[in-house]
């Protein structure tokens, strides 16, 4: 039977032999080397039988040369179905549209779902989104990716913290996390003021408290610096001091801003050589299509003359109901980058490299810190680089708050 | 010489178990309880009605009958029948 396996995907025909002894025919059919099936003798003057579509060729030459006469009766097989549909435009038209409408909607933002954050900054976020183009009914293709969607977001609604933004399918879900300014707890009753870092006091601003230490005073971290005991007497003892609740003292909850001046060792490198790109800010955009591997370029030909070139490929995936189609459209940018190199004197490097050791101190401390003066106490090259060691000086609010209660019982 | 040859071939039959319808060129029928015979090495159809079935072998004639036969496949020197068999006759020259 191997032999008219298969037969359905090439096709077959039934035909009808009429003739005297019409098998004969058959037989003439087989010694030409034929597969012939299913043969019925329907009449005494009539045979049909099945053969294969390529063989119809044959049967005609040997019904040449013969006096049968052959009709066909009926034909079977993939090829005839598939030419029965496509004669049936209307519906070939149909289906052909109804895929390019649900890859067309599948591209499409259906539903922005945001989550865990209250209504009024979900409108806000709605609203930038709006703005962004993103919104039921606009294409994801269009869209950047979530991740610069999400800075973005973070960026231009100030009340949020975080927001995570990822694509489901036809769905943007966004989760948001309010920022809450929670200010820094203060310490609610009597407290001390206490020195963070060892410095030199030059400034004193008290409101609340009794000062223990005087401008140029040198300070320990830990000391006091304000105390909130304003009755204090000087010769309080120890035995005394466990009967403070009895004696009444007066607890104050210490303020005041104290700024010394702290003193920095900081170590810094810098080479004498220094190499680096940037990019000139001309730049050529391509697109293209891909399939599978193949690429074919819709818009942008032709190579930019640029020396150098930094490309960045950006590319989106077209999908059909959940599942990605192969077809990708991308998008190269070509930047023009430039090198440059960078030569330093001695006495340039060790400028730079003060530079540089004052805006990281700077970033250390906070914007209240102000650098005084630096000095440099060594520099050494080793290996084309300028080994610093500075010494930096700076004027900051060195006081911190401190329970009382605490400070008692030490 | 073909004496000789027709001479040898029961002999190579007989002592090296060769087949016998290769040697000797006869049909093989292969019949199936009453449903199919399946007969290969003949050498064409004589005649084939519903009813009846008769084809030309190297000597003589077989001939089968029954009732609602249809050729389920035809192939050169290869024919399945198909229907209820009632009788297979051999038809000497």
């Amino acid at each position: 039977m191997k032999q008219i396996q298969g037969a359905f995907i090439t096709g077959y025909v039934t035909i009808s032999v009429k003739g005297s002894n019409p098998e004969l025919f058959f037989q003439k059919c087989i010694h030409s080397g034929l597969t012939i099936w299913d043969v019925k003798k329907t009449a005494d003057d009539t045979c049909t039988g099945n053969i294969k579509l390529k063989d119809i060729k044959v049967i005609r030459q040997i019904k040449r040369n013969s006096n049968y006469k052959i009709t066909f009766v009926g034909k079977k097989g993939y090829p005839f179905t598939v030419k029965l549909f496509l004669r049936k435009k209307q519906l070939v038209v149909g289906l052909i549209m109804s895929i390019l409408l649900i890859i067309f909607l599948s591209n499409i933002i259906w539903e922005v779902k945001i989550t865990g954050v209250p209504k009024e900054i979900e409108e806000k976020i709605s609203k930038q989104l709006e703005s962004y183009g993103i919104h039921p009914g606009s294409w994801i293709i269009t869209l950047e990716s979530p991740n610069s969607i999400q800075q973005k977001l973070v960026k231009d609604v100030p009340e949020l913290l975080w927001v995570g933004v990822h694509q489901k399918g036809t769905t943007f879900f966004l989760e948001g996390v309010e920022k809450i300014i929670v200010n820094k707890e203060e310490v609610k009753g009597p407290r001390n003021l206490v020195a963070t870092k060892k410095g030199i006091i030059k400034t004193m601003y008290v409101s609340k408290g009794l000062p223990k230490v005087h401008v140029n005073d040198f300070v320990e971290p830990g000391d006091v610096l304000v105390s909130g005991i304003i009755n204090e007497s000087e010769e309080t003892d120890e035995d005394e001091d466990s009967e403070s609740g009895n004696k009444n003292l007066e607890l104050v909850a210490a303020a005041g801003e104290i700024t010394a001046t702290t003193w920095y060792e900081v170590l810094v490198t810098i080479p004498l050589e220094a190499s680096y790109e940037h990019l000139t800010g001309n730049q050529e955009k391509k697109h293209y299509i891909r399939i599978g591997s193949v690429r074919a370029p819709l818009w942008g030909f032709g190579e930019p003359d640029y020396k150098n070139i930094h490309s960045e490929v950006v590319e989106r995936e077209l999908n059909f109901f959940k599942w990605k189609l192969p077809v990708k459209i991308g998008e190269t940018i070509l930047s023009e980058k430039m090198y440059t190199k960078v030569e330093r004197s001695r006495e340039e490097a060790i400028n730079t490299g003060i530079q540089q050791a004052k805006e990281d101190l700077k970033l250390e401390l906070g914007q209240e810190a102000r650098i005084l003066s630096e000095k440099v106490l060594h520099d050494t090259i080793e290996n084309g680089k300028v080994k610093l060691s500075l010494y930096i000086s700076v004027e900051e609010n060195i006081s911190e708050e401190q329970p009382i209660s605490k400070s008692l019982e030490k | 010489m073909k004496k000789w040859q027709q001479g040898i071939r029961p002999w190579l039959i007989k002592y090296l178990a060769l087949p016998s319808d290769i040697i000797l060129e006869l049909p093989r029928i292969t019949i199936i309880g009453q449903l199919h015979v399946y007969i290969e090495n003949h050498q064409g159809l004589a005649t084939f009605t519903d009813s009846e079935l008769k084809l030309k072998t190297n000597k003589g004639f077989i001939q089968i009958f029954g009732s609602s036969f249809v050729l389920k496949m035809m192939l050169p020197e290869e024919i399945l029948l198909e229907g209820i068999i009632k009788e297979v006759k051999f038809i000497p020259d």
